[in-house]
This record gives structure tokens, sequence and C-alpha cells, in this order.
């Protein structure tokens, strides 16, 4: 039920919906890895997902699991293996919050 | 004789009327254009090589327009359906269409649209021998000013014929009557309807209450559509099947089932025949309000009357059964359903992929994620949302990750949409798995081994976080 609350609530904000789609000033690793100096959130993680995909990344035992290469561990925190759970997490740690 | 053109052809089934939805039908005024009236000969001259209209090269159908008028009477169908070329879709992105003067006083509207819309460039069509404007030409341009959204110029436009020239038909006032209702306050509403009644004694009938009825219905405003409801009796309409069903429709819409089947009676008792339209949304009604039973009696009695049960009868059946969370009585009438012959639509499976994730039947789910796959379907939102998080909640998420790219690749979602979901629904699961409290009492309701499945998923996450 408190889903369906968050479910609605995100497309209808403005300010979440800006904080996914607006273009962000990349840091240089993030920059690296795009070929982009600008990128939306959203942007940012189609491209890793798809990253993941054309390289096939994830593992064969349990497709849950991607094995980072040395380029995808540049700016997933370093991590050698990384759940697909907390990847829109991570990826979200490149687009901090702006302070007021 | 030529055949007709099929510039007046599209003039009669003009797109704008339809209306989308197929689940109510709200009764349009049946697209009887002028143009299907008797009419005068036609010139022989005036048979055009039928592709020419539906050319984007309008110069063209222009030179020969003016070859035409050169020698022919005055027909006025004849500026109507360069009017209506005009019209047709490309025009209505305002690209600019200079046209050489000479044609255009002849029209007699400003169709070539300069912005501000003046005043309709006035009738020298009749010291030209041209037709005056009528009732078609009102229609036409009416209709493209309606869907380019240029709704004040429609208005000013049917005025100022209307005092100019001739009434305009009932099918035209009903159509802007309906597009004004979509973007204007109702009281902006009433107000032009009054002005066109003390004006040009253009009658509000009884499609046009229809219309104002479904519009308060849809706005949830039930109290006034009953003051309207009243104000047609006092005007001496009869409500015929359609406007019932639209009443019915604003219940429905509400889950007051209850009022829904006192309509029904009510339309019962003044001897108007319920049709197919009727049973579906009473069906809709009960089922939405969860009186599921009564729902699927009606449909025994729907067939005693000879209408069959059609698939957005059956698919709001089943949305009943799965609100009830009944998930497997509908997987059952699914398969009376094609036993009759009916097929599912997309809608039918949305509902069930729906249903059997809310009833944690994942196997089944997935696979009429297959159908609707293999079927190159589209997820609606609700379905897509419950998929994704019964998927994640049973630690599939790389299947959610594969749902998510269907969904957009499909373009049943915008990608703000889908990823918006995907990302919350995997920020819920890791707070739900961080407390693991709050888990216990979900874990209380969940049935049968789904439960324990996660309940074991969860302590080993709390010893891990122990650990760590």
């Amino acid at each position: 039920m408190l889903h369906q609350h968050m479910k609605k609530a995100i497309t209808d904000n403005p300010k979440k919906l800006a904080n996914l789609i607006d273009l962000v000033n990349l840091p240089s690793t993030v920059r690296e890895f795009v070929g982009q100096s600008q990128i939306s959130r959203l942007g940012c993680f189609k491209c890793v997902w798809s990253y993941i995909k054309t390289n096939n990344l994830q593992d064969s035992n349990n497709k849950n699991l991607v094995n980072c290469d040395e380029k995808l561990k540049s700016i997933m925190l370093g991590k050698p293996q990384i759940d697909l759970a907390e990847l829109p997490a991570l990826i979200k740690m490149h687009f901090p919050k702006e302070p007021k | 004789m030529g055949k007709i053109p099929p510039s007046f052809r599209s003039a009669i089934g003009n797109p704008n009327l339809r209306n989308p939805s197929s689940l109510f039908r709200l009764e349009t005024p049946s697209p009887s254009k002028p143009s299907k009236k008797p009419r005068p000969q036609k010139p022989p001259k005036q048979a055009p090589p039928p592709p020419l209209f539906k050319s984007p090269n309008l110069e063209d159908a222009k030179s020969l327009f003016d070859s035409i008028a050169a020698a022919t009477s005055s027909d006025p169908r004849l500026p109507n359906s360069l009017l209506h070329s005009y019209a047709a879709p490309p025009l209505l992105l305002p690209r600019p269409l200079h046209l050489p003067h000479p044609p255009l006083p002849l029209l007699p509207l400003p169709l070539p649209l300069p912005l501000p819309l003046p005043h309709p460039p006035n009738p020298k069509p009749h010291a030209l021998r041209r037709p005056p404007p009528d009732a078609a030409t009102a229609d036409i341009a009416v209709r493209a000013l309606c869907s380019a959204s240029r709704l004040d110029h429609a208005v000013e436009l049917l005025q100022e014929l209307a005092s100019k020239h001739c009434p305009p038909d009932t099918y035209t006032f009903n159509h802007l009557v309906k597009h004004l209702c979509k973007s204007r306050s109702l009281s902006s509403v009433y107000a032009f309807i009054d002005e066109m009644r003390d004006k040009f004694a253009v009658k509000p009938d009884l499609v046009t209450y229809t219309i104002l009825i479904d519009n308060v219905c849809n706005s949830k405003n039930l109290r006034e559509a009953t003051r309207l409801v009243s104000v047609l009796h006092r005007e001496g309409f009869k409500p015929d099947c359609f406007l019932y069903n639209t009443i019915m429709k604003g219940y429905c819409a509400l889950s007051r089932g209850g009022e829904a089947v006192e309509v029904y009676n009510k339309m019962k008792e003044e001897g108007v025949e319920p049709d197919l339209v009727t049973y579906n949304t009473l069906i809709f009604g009960l089922s939405k309000s969860g009186r599921v039973a009564e729902a699927r009696k009606l449909l025994r009695v729907m067939a005693e009357k000879g209408y069959f049960p059609d698939e957005v009868t059956y698919t709001s059946l089943m949305n009943g059964m799965c609100r009830k969370g009944d998930a497997l009585a509908a997987l059952a009438l699914l398969g009376e359903m094609e036993a009759k012959g009916c097929r599912p639509n997309e809608c039918t499976y949305n509902t069930l992929l729906h249903g059997l994730c809310k009833a944690r039947l994942l196997e089944k789910a997935m696979e009429f994620y297959g159908v609707i796959r293999e079927g190159g379907m589209m997820l609606d939102m609700a379905s897509y949302a419950t998929f994704v998080r019964a998927l994640c909640r049973d630690g599939r998420v790389a299947e959610a990750y594969e749902v998510f790219d269907y969904a957009v690749d499909s373009k049943s979602l915008t990608d703000v949409a889908a990823y918006s979901t995907l990302e919350s629904t995997l920020k819920w699961l890791r707070k739900a798995k961080e407390q693991g409290l709050a888990l216990s009492t979900q874990i209380a309701d969940l049935p049968q081994e789904h439960g324990v499945c996660f309940l074991l998923s969860a302590i080993k996450d709390v010893k891990v976080s122990c650990k760590a």
C-alpha cells in the first residue's frame, strides 16, 4: 500500500522528477565512463545498465550479481562485485543533492 | 457521375468523433455529417482525380479548384472540400501556408489561419457568385479548430457564422461542447450554451445533456449530474440508454455499485432496453465495489437477453475477483472465456498479471508475462509496478530489470515512470530488509511457503548485518 503512494509521488513531484532527468556536470570518473560531460541520473542508469548487458557482466550463476570489469569498478566504489538491487543507490551517489 | 472524392468521405468519418474508450462507449453524435445529406447533382467537371486532396500538395488542389471555380456554378461543397483539405492534420501544426490571394476570398473562412483570427474575410463571395458558407463549412472549420485546440477561435467562428449565415447544426454544436467540457470550467460551458440558446436559438438536445452529464460524472460531481438529469426531464427529454449508461458509469467510477443497480432498475421501469454497454458498466461497477457474486449473476441475465459477454465483460469480472484476492477464480474465468471463443485482450492479461502478483502466484504471473511479451502487448502502470515489486520481493532482481527493459522498449511506460518505480521498489526492498521487525508483521499475512522463504532470507540478512 505504501508503494502506491510512492509510485504516484515521484512522477507527480516536479522536484523529484527534475532530480531524475536534469543534466548534471559529472565528476571525472563518471565522465570517462559515459563519454559525456553531462548526463541525467536516469541517463546514467540506462548507460550503466546497457554497459552491463552488452559486456555480459552478470554472473552466470546468479543473474542478480554483476562482476565488475575495471571500467565499471571505477564508478562503483571499486567494488569487484555488485548486486543489481543496489545499482540505483550506487549511481545516485554520483549525483549528490545540490546544497541550497 | 464520378464517385465521391475521398476528401468528402473523410468529412463523414471524422476521427475526432470517435470515442477512444472501448470500455464505456459514450454515445457520440452519430457522425452523419452534412455530406450525407442528399446532395444536388454534381457538375461532372467537379470530379477531380480522387487522390488529389489527400496529397500533401495543396497547391495542386488549389489551382484545380481555381479552374473549376472559374467554370462551374455555385456548389457549396466546393469551398468546403478545399477547406477540409486545409484542415487535414498537417495544417494543425501551424505550418505557414501562404496562399496567393485569388482563391482565398472565396473561402468564406480565414482558413490558412493567420494567427490571431481576424474576422472572417467577409463575404465577397456573394458578389462573385460564390456560395455562402453553410452548416457543413461551419462543421469542418469548427472540428479543425477543435482538434488544433483553438477553442476560442472555434467559438468565435461558430457565433460569427451563426449570426451572419446559418445556425450550426446540432452535431457541430455538440462537438464543440464536448471539447469545451474537456478544457474549460463548467460555468463557462454553461455560459456558452446559454448564449447559443438566447442568441441563435440553438437548443441543447439529449446528446448535449449526455455530454454534460458525462463530463460532471468524470469529475466526480454527481450532485451536478443529478441536477442535470432533472433539468433534462423539465425540458421534456426522455433519457435514453446512452444517458443511463453514462450516469451508471459515474456511480461505478466512485465504486457505488448500489446506486448503479438502482439506475439499472429505474431504466427497466422506464422501459428502456439495456444494451451491452449497460451490462458491461454494471458488471464493472459491481466488481469494483466488491459485489462479484452479483456481477457473476448478471452474466447469465445478459446472455438470456441475447447479449454475449465480450472481453470487456470478462475482464471487469476478473478485475473484481482479483480485487477480492481470488486470482484462481479469475484464472478459471479465463478458461471459461476462451472456451466460449472470446479472445482475451491486453487489458485482460494485465488484470490477471496484477491479480496473480497480488495473490503471490508468481510463477503463474510469469507465464502471463510471457504471453504479454510474445504478443508484443503493453504493460500498464499498475501491473508493471506490482509485478516488479513481486519479483524483487522474491529476490529475482535481474528479472525485474528485464521487465523494466520490456516496459521501456515496448513503450508501455515512459522511462521516467518505469525507472522511478524500479528504483523506489529497490529502495523499499532494502528498507524492508533492514527492518526485520517490520517484516515479521508482513510475514504474518503471507500465505503459504513464500512467507517461510522470506522469513529465512530476512533472518539471513539480519545475521549478516549483525556480523558487519
